[in-house]
């Protein structure tokens, strides 16, 4: 059992350190810096060009072929520093992981290292109106046709659809086979004709995700990721990914906005509140605890391949001190949390923070599914269908 | 970074499980604990099993504590192997039997005489002392705190009811009781300090372990126990809640893994806010699960629920003050 990094580790986190120092504007003790879409394609181009993209990616694909603890660094250090996600968070994170697995040498050709050099962004087209929790009821069809796939159907809230160029498409190809065999993965071209991409606004005003229909595309049958009704076991490997470091991701930018409650907190002169204090140092022993269950998670898979079965609870838990940082943040400003905008504290940040966390434990699994996992995979409870 | 149990650490873990298992059903603890005692004849077989071995790190010891909070293991060892034991091994010598510490720091008056020390003074709700075959008893000497070992038979001990009659504890008086010098100034105040720290680090261990079993318990009934046709843990309302407790206690465990491998006073602050509140949240929610029989005395949750209740009254003060000072600095 060791909490210090190892000599190779501290080296590359030593290297990282110095490399996000020269890159970055220091970090900012108020709200954060917004980044354009531009700015986040010439950073994904700069993480690339300095080899930090695809850590853990096979160094045949372009990638490092470290284990993911190095990922974990990376995940620690850019969240610490405040540096922006790679414009392509999902293609890196999820759909390259998938297609490194089971794609062919030609799609592991084209799309691999456009994924690590930002040039290409994937969004997930997973969600429908009718199968967000219950993913395996999707209705999109893809039809057989000579040399591959017409499909008709609905995909909701694709986050970053309006950016990207490609989509890792989930639809139904056998009707009539088992809900979960029935599956087929797609890469589907974004500029494909019959694709249209509408934006759905967030209850905070953004508008990062989306509406995907499609109408008639054609996919031909070498944009099939995996084989043929293997949809589901596909989706299943791109979320076993996102699990993977990502609670170390999540738990440090929960510290970073923690530090901003502090600030907050003093801006405020609610620092000598005993009752203040002890809500903020119970959210400090919320996110210790997240951040040393990551350190745990990370050792099971360094050991075994695979998170430890206490990963299950990072996402879960996470929400939730993400969601009480924000609404103490907003209590604190008292009568000053009604405004909004330049007007308001910090320029807005709290309020948005407020709101957009509201879908942290909606987004990626709602909290119900992660406890349902939990008590049933974990606990071993009955199932309660 | 490995944050992860060694292959030693996993199979002293496993051991102790066993051996704790097959030792003591529900039915030895109820008997334990009803009637106020601790199953000394045992401690023989304990120290041969090495639970007082000196080559038990801190992480070693957090394993055994959550080991021993599992079983509520009804011998004095916290309070040997946590409290006195660094005083005897600072002395370099071995304690004789069970022991434990008794902080009469601001209480206690220790003198010289020709032929050795002499202790005065009255030290409030010492656990264990009552089977100890020694009392370390930290007391004030003209050149600053000592640490001296005063046999049971020297004091004069009375029993305290308590909330976990597993852990109880006495008040204990000396009046010119003889001492043996085991630490004397300046060496003892740390040694006082960081026994403290060690011993809160043990305790969250316990803790988590206290919250696991209840688990556990909880666990097994949601699963046996039918209504409405279906096994309750096939409910919502109840297989949520369960799934709440075991994020609680996975949450508090890496805290009191991490004091055990790194002890910070932020890093045993934290284990011991996390593991004593994980301790009580799942025994309650433990008792909820269980219904009716969760709250009879026959129903065994109870007692692990008294150990929460224990736990949180000896760690729960404190920790979170601690934490907000090193996040804001001195509260004016
Ligand atoms: C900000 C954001 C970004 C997203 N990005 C993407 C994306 O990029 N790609 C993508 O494919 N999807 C994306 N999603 C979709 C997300 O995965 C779904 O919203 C989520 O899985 C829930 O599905 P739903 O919205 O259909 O809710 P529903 O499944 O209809 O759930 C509604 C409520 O019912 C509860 N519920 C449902 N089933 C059960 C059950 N069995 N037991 C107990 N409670 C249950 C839920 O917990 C929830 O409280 C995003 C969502 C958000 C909010």
């Amino acid at each position: 059992m060791r909490l210090d990094d190892s000599e190779d580790q501290a080296a590359f986190r030593a290297g990282l350190k110095a490399w996000l120092a020269e890159q970055l504007p220091e970090a900012t003790p108020s709200a954060p810096r917004a980044w354009s879409a531009d700015e986040l394609r010439a950073w994904s181009k700069a993480l690339h060009a300095a080899g930090y993209a695809g850590l853990t990616w096979p160094s045949e694909h372009g990638g490092r072929g470290l284990s993911p603890s190095y990922q974990a660094i990376y995940a620690e250090e850019s969240a610490l520093a405040e540096a922006p996600d790679h414009a392509g968070v999902i293609g890196l994170g999820m759909v390259g992981p998938a297609i490194v697995h089971y794609g062919t040498d030609a799609q592991k050709a084209e799309h691999l290292p456009r994924i690590l050099s930002g040039e290409t962004i994937f969004c997930q087209g997973f969600s429908e109106p009718d199968a967000g929790s219950d993913l395996a009821s999707v209705r999109t069809r893809a039809r057989r046709v000579d040399g591959g796939y017409v499909v008709d159907g609905e995909k909701v809230w694709s986050s970053y659809a309006h950016l990207a160029d490609h989509c890792l498409l989930l639809a139904r190809t056998d009707p009539d086979a088992a809900k979960h065999r029935g599956l087929t993965c797609f890469l589907l071209d974004m500029r494909a004709p019959g694709v249209e991409v509408r934006p759905l606004r967030q209850l905070s005003g953004d508008t990062d995700f989306n509406q995907i229909l499609l109408s008639g595309v054609e996919i031909p049958d070498d944009r099939v990721l995996g084989e043929p009704g293997q949809g589901w076991r596909v989706a299943l490997t791109t979320l076993a990914h996102e699990r993977g470091t990502f609670g170390i991701t999540l738990t440090a930018r929960l510290s970073v906005q923690l530090d901003r409650l502090v600030k907050t907190a003093k801006a405020c002169g609610a620092d000598t509140d005993p009752r203040v204090r002890a809500e903020i140092a119970e959210l400090y022993v919320d996110l210790q605890g997240l951040r040393f269950t990551g350190y745990r998670a990370l050792a099971a898979m360094e050991r075994t391949g695979e998170p430890g079965p206490e990963s299950s609870i990072l996402k879960l838990r996470w929400s939730q001190a993400n969601q009480r940082v924000s609404a103490l943040a907003l209590r604190l400003l008292g009568a000053g949390a009604a405004a909004d905008g330049t007007d308001a504290f910090w320029g807005g940040y709290w309020q948005h923070q407020r709101l957009r966390s509201r879908a942290n434990s909606i987004e990626g699994g709602t909290s119900e599914i992660l406890r349902g996992i939990v008590a049933e995979r974990v606990l071993g409870l009955p199932k309660s269908r | 970074m490995d944050f992860a149990l060694t292959e030693d650490q996993t199979a002293l873990k496993v051991a102790a499980r066993t051996y704790l298992e097959d030792t003591y059903g529900f039915e030895r603890i109820a008997a334990f604990a009803d009637e106020g005692e601790n199953d000394l004849a045992a401690w023989p077989e304990l120290v041969r099993q090495g639970w007082l071995d000196p080559d038990l790190g801190l992480a070693e010891l957090v394993l055994l504590a959550e080991e021993g909070g599992r079983a509520l293991h009804p011998v004095p060892w916290f309070a040997t192997a946590g409290l006195a034991l660094p005083v005897y091994r600072a002395a370099g010598v071995e304690p004789a039997g069970p022991a434990t510490l008794a902080d009469g720091s601001g209480t206690c008056r220790a003198t010289r005489r020709d032929d050795g020390w002499r202790l005065d003074g009255a030290v409030q709700a010492v656990l264990h002392a009552d089977v100890a075959t020694e009392i370390v008893v930290a007391a004030r000497t003209p050149a600053g705190v000592a640490l001296f070992g005063v046999g049971r038979a020297a004091a004069s001990v009375s029993a305290c009811a308590g909330i976990d009659p597993l852990r109880a504890t006495s008040d204990v008086a000396l009046a010119g009781a003889e001492g043996r010098l085991l630490a004397g100034p300046p060496s003892a105040a740390p040694l006082l300090a960081a026994i403290r720290s060690r011993a809160t680090t043990l305790l969250a261990g316990e803790a988590i372990g206290v919250a696991d079993r209840a688990l556990a318990i909880a666990v097994d009934h949601a699963k046996t126990r039918s209504q409405f046709d279906r096994p309750i843990g096939s409910f919502q309302a109840v297989s949520q809640q369960l799934a709440d407790g075991y994020a609680e206690v996975e949450l508090a465990r890496s805290l009191a893994y991490r004091a055990a491998a790194a002890p910070s006073a932020e890093a045993v602050a934290c284990a011991a806010h996390a593991a004593s509140r994980a301790a009580v949240s799942v025994c309650e929610t433990a008792i909820q699960v269980c219904g009716g029989m969760g709250v009879t005395w026959e129903f065994p949750l109870h007692r692990w629920f008294r150990r929460a209740l224990w736990l949180e009254a000896e760690l729960a003060s404190g920790p979170l003050e601690a934490i907000a000072h090193s996040l804001f600095g001195e509260h004016s």
